[in-house]
């Protein structure tokens, strides 16, 4: 029963989550822009601030990828 | 629900489960060529129906019980880790860091095992059909993922995405019964990019709206976000190139 339980969360896990980092930094995203909407301060501008939050972490992210690989070739 | 809402929810649906679809062929093809087509057959559809009842349980669920601006939550988030995840990796594999997809590579691995496993043409293959069976349901969970996600605004909203998907189904497995090998000429990475920024403008979208922010001329808004999404993923795919011009020869899987 447990290797079956395990497999289902192997699998839901793994459909969302390739990149633990990117994951996670984009759940931080999430939890930021709530917070801000909560707060009313930028509540109507909050999707854009998701937005570039988001594009942030990507590019920061596939830029520490890069470097990794440069590394593993040097 | 007008048109724009049902292609919202059938266009993405649709190219997603095609992707889903050729890397499931490419498995049930292999086994069918090497041991016969009645028990990869068997558990193709064996997985279907147990997607349709997760579709249906998860799908009707979600529609009835959850409150709309939860839900609006909860898909958005989900749309935005998924898409972001396919993103990634097609950048990765358009700089050349993370390799390709190779259908006609998987076949020939595949059908190398399933020789390999011998097979009694007296007793009913319960190789071909355990094989079958998981490569669709692990493939056909991510279609059932993006159904019940782009489904999940209403009954209209989830038969566009259903018919979308069932639709890639068709068009892949009848273009892979008529050639009868890995569908390799599609170019999977391309729709894995296209499908991962929609996904993720689609999951911010969707968040921004379950926690009460106005988009300009509301779906309207979908194509500048997933434009800024293009121009990101695009600039990024240049930065990584400046970066490891050699990515091409690389063989680094894990960055």
């Amino acid at each position: 029963m447990s290797s079956v339980l395990r497999g289902i969360w192997d699998n839901a896990y793994g459909l969302l989550v390739d990149d633990g980092q990117l994951a996670v930094g984009a759940i931080a995203a999430l939890i930021v822009t709530w917070f801000v909407a909560q707060s009313g301060a930028l509540r109507e501008n909050a999707g854009w601030l998701l937005l570039i939050l988001v594009l942030a972490l990507v590019v920061a992210n596939l830029y520490r990828a890069g470097r990794n690989a440069r590394r593993q070739v040097a | 629900m007008d048109l724009m809402s049902l292609a919202i929810a059938a266009t993405p649906a649709f190219i997603a489960s095609a992707v889903e679809f050729v890397e499931a062929t490419t498995i049930v093809l292999a086994v069918g060529i090497t041991r016969g087509w009645r028990a990869p057959l068997a558990g193709t559809a064996l997985a279907v129906l147990t997607l349709a009842v997760i579709v249906a349980a998860l799908g009707v669920a979600l529609v009835t019980v959850v409150p709309e601006h939860l839900l609006l939550g909860i898909v958005g988030t989900l749309l935005l880790l998924f898409g972001l995840r396919w993103l990634r990796k097609a950048i990765l594999r358009f700089a050349g860091i993370v390799a390709v997809h190779d259908e006609e590579e998987i076949y020939r691995r595949e059908v190398a095992e399933l020789r390999a496993q011998g097979l009694s043409r007296a007793k009913f293959d319960w190789v071909g059909l355990v094989v079958a069976y998981k490569a669709t349901l692990l493939e056909g969970i991510e279609v059932a993922f993006i159904v019940i996600a782009f489904g999940a605004k209403g009954v209209a909203a989830m038969n566009a995405a259903i018919v979308g998907a069932v639709a890639a189904g068709v068009i892949v497995v009848a273009l892979a019964a008529v050639l009868r090998s890995p569908l390799t000429a599609v170019p999977e990475n391309w729709m894995k990019f296209g499908v991962g920024a929609m996904l993720s403008s689609f999951g911010i979208f969707w968040f921004g709206e379950g926690i009460g922010a106005k988009w300009p001329g509301d779906a309207l808004s979908i194509p500048i976000i997933l434009a800024t999404f293009l121009v990101a993923s695009w600039l990024s795919v240049r930065l990584l190139v400046s970066l490891v011009p050699q990515g091409a020869r690389l063989e680094a899987r894990h960055v």
